[in-house]
């Protein structure tokens, strides 16, 4: 029955009279692909920052770890769960973490998925993610999700801290999306998030509730 | 969803009683519209930028059918399941049989217009199994069974009492509270337990990507990230227009769709997703299906003008711009789709039968087609709607309304006709005037007065005293 209902809705459509495709008109460069460095991260802070998400500037591994420090003690953290991209692997959290007195765990550290799930929605504060790209365009993070990037991680703890190489600061969408999407070498992500500043609602008498379901803050450390 | 387009007028008046909404639709709608104005400014020509929107989404419904087939060949490649419906009937039919051979009894939902139109909810609790909407204002719409007042706030015209109300009564609210931000986070804490324990949650597409087989979802509260982070399983309803051909072009509707539908230049979040979770992944979905819902659509796609209505991204930028819209609101519209957008969409789905005051209650302005980013002339539609229905019924008493709008026409047409006809018509008009206006006229006018006044004609009209002017000066001189 399934396979007949595909051939009779594709076997209609194409017994309908043909349509001429439009030409494309040619859309002007886009301001961000003239930006220098600092351009870009200008615009980036800027626009994550209307969205009231943060942004931090850390020059190496130290600054970064004291940034942590400082968000921990501002938020009261206890409790984080981080992903183990290359770069927060790179920071070493657990130690940092047995310093600070805050308990980080990675998803792998629980026996089952429910485990996991459960820590993840409710005994978790932050969780701690790296990102794959900035997009200057809008401030937003580019997050390809997979084994070392659990998906709940950014989505479920109420605080959200991505760590983003500067190098992977770039104009718009298209440049980091063609990466995954553009048919050569890396396989697409089964899972892939743009990220633009907490999650939020206006549903109820349009008044701003930021929180909604997803993180409440976003902090985005630009690194290097 | 309940069908109620029948009772528009009915609906209409009441809901122009509603002081509530009618204060709310005062400020909203233009609020968003102003901010779309200023924030469609970013594209460096937002002429152009519309122009290109216009022009992939005109690409996309010319060539949905290979489209759909590269769509279906890559998203199967990378692991998704994917089943044609022909119809709403079928659509549920197979999420309930997904859900049953999963021993289901509890879904999540993330908003899905199409699921709206296949009445999924309804079909899913007749058998037991308890559909949850996760975005805020389909949550509470779906609690209070009412249909969406806006596409993109579906309660946001609902008092903060009745919110209050309801939370306290269906979403385990603790202490009444009014303050909106107090109530979203109740709703944050219910529903939230709901996404743990989902073992199946369901959403809509935005975008089905062909060449990549990739499905995209736009949104601000995380609800759809949830649904498709946590359950095991994943089922994606779509209709059979949301295909576009690349991901670049995805992306610039993407850019448009957001500005146009809550004026931001990017939502807070954009899921893609290429078949379920990979092996390595710890959440996500384990499988994911795919299902594509005609419901109509391949039928209305022989009309070359009806198909322009596929062209539509459900942005809503209609609405906050139509003066019918501002009025009454979301809820006489009586089905999924509201505003312009609803009278298009309403009655080639759902046929000219039940839906005939829809593209009736339009003056014909055209800011709907100005704005519109996917290149929709819903005024064209609204005449083509109206022709159908015309040569559909051939009424008893349409053959006078002919003879009478062709005597019109005539007049209208020649301008000495219209000044003899109008001579003889102005003292007849002059016995009905009160204070000025007349409000009502007896016989086979009596009707198109119902809804309209005129001005009484002048005792002397602007042409007599035009020429009687100009004879005076010239007269003088």
């Amino acid at each position: 029955m399934k396979e007949s209902a595909r051939e009779e809705i594709l076997a209609r459509l194409r017994q309908a009279p043909k349509m001429e495709i439009p030409a494309r008109p040619v859309m002007p460069t886009p301001r961000e692909a003239l930006f220098d460095r600092d351009g870009l991260i200008a615009r980036f802070t800027e626009e994550l920052t209307r969205e009231s998400g943060v942004v931090y500037r850390a020059a190496d591994r130290e600054e970064i770890l004291d940034y942590l420090t400082e968000i921990a003690r501002a938020e009261s953290l206890t409790r984080i769960m981080m992903s183990t991209d290359d770069m927060i692997r790179s920071l070493d959290l657990p130690a940092w973490g047995e310093r600070q007195g805050v308990s980080v765990s990675t998803a792998a550290d629980y026996p089952d998925r429910e485990s996991y799930t459960r820590a993840v929605f409710d005994e978790t504060d932050a969780g701690v993610t790296g990102a794959d790209f900035a997009v200057a365009e809008t401030g937003t993070l580019v997050i390809a999700h997979g084994g070392n990037q659990p998906r709940l991680v950014s989505l479920a703890p109420v605080l959200h801290v991505a760590v983003v190489g500067i190098d992977r600061l770039v104009p718009i969408y298209e440049d980091a999306l063609s990466v995954f999407y553009g048919g050569a070498g890396r396989i697409p992500p089964a899972h892939l998030t743009l990220v633009t500043g907490p999650s939020m609602t206006a549903d109820i008498r349009a008044t701003a509730f930021k929180g909604m379901h997803g993180p409440r803050r976003v902090i985005v450390i630009l690194a290097g | 969803m309940k069908i109620d387009t029948g009772n528009f007028v009915r609906n209409a008046k009441l809901e122009m009683q509603n002081q509530y909404a009618r204060t709310f639709l005062s400020l909203l709608p233009p609020y968003i519209a102003a901010r779309r104005v200023k924030v469609m400014g970013s594209f460096p020509d937002p002429a152009a930028a519309q122009e290109l929107s216009r022009a992939i989404r005109a690409e996309a419904v010319a060539r949905m059918p290979d489209l759909l087939e590269e769509f279906e060949k890559n998203a199967i490649a990378a692991g998704a399941r994917v089943l044609w419906a022909r119809n709403a009937a079928e659509a549920n039919e197979m999420i309930l049989s997904i859900a049953r051979e999963r021993n289901v009894t509890m879904v999540t939902k993330g908003k899905s217009m199409i699921s709206e139109e296949t009445g999924l909810n309804d079909a899913l609790a007749r058998e037991g199994i308890e559909p949850f909407e996760t975005d805020l204002g389909e949550f509470i719409a779906q609690q209070l069974g009412r249909p969406p007042f806006h596409i993109v706030g579906p309660a946001i015209n609902v008092p903060v009492e009745e919110v209050c109300d309801l939370f306290m009564k269906k979403a385990g609210m603790q202490e009444e509270t009014t303050d909106p931000v107090e109530l979203g986070y109740a709703a944050r804490l219910f529903l939230r337990d709901k996404f743990r324990r989902a073992r199946l949650g369901i959403t809509g597409v935005n975008m089905a990507v062909a060449d990549t087989g990739a499905i995209i979802n736009v949104e601000n509260e995380g609800n759809i990230r949830f649904n498709k982070s946590s359950p095991r399983t994943q089922v994606s309803v779509m209709s059979p227009e949301k295909v576009v051909p690349t991901t670049t072009d995805a992306l610039h509707l993407l850019r448009v769709l957001c500005r146009n539908c809550t004026g931001q230049s990017i939502s807070a979040y954009v899921s893609i997703d290429r078949g379920p979770r990979e092996p390595a992944e710890i959440d996500g979905p384990e499988e994911l299906f795919i299902i594509i819902v005609d419901n109509g659509r391949s039928r209305l796609y022989h009309d070359p003008k009806l198909r322009e209505a596929l062209r539509c991204i459900r942005c809503g930028a209609c609405l906050n711009l139509c003066p019918v819209y501002a009025k009454i609101g979301g809820y006489p519209y009586g089905w999924a789709y509201s505003g312009p957008m609803g009278q298009v969409l309403n009655p080639a789905l759902l046929g000219l039968e039940e839906t005939g005051d829809l593209f009736k209650a339009c003056t014909l302005c055209g800011t709907c087609r100005e704005v519109c980013p996917a290149g929709i002339d819903h005024p064209a539609i609204f005449l083509h709607y109206r022709a159908l229905e015309v040569k559909r019924k051939r009424r008893s008493s349409g053959r006078w309304e002919a003879i009478l709008f062709g005597v019109w026409g005539t007049a209208a047409a020649h301008s000495a006709v219209w000044r003899f006809l109008y001579r003889l018509a102005r003292p007849v008009l002059a016995v009905f005037g009160k204070k000025g206006k007349i409000e009502a006229m007896p016989g086979p006018f009596a009707g198109w007065f119902g809804a309209r006044d005129l001005p009484v004609p002048a005792r002397r009209t602007f042409r007599d005293q035009w020429r009687e002017s100009l004879s005076k000066q010239g007269g003088a001189s």
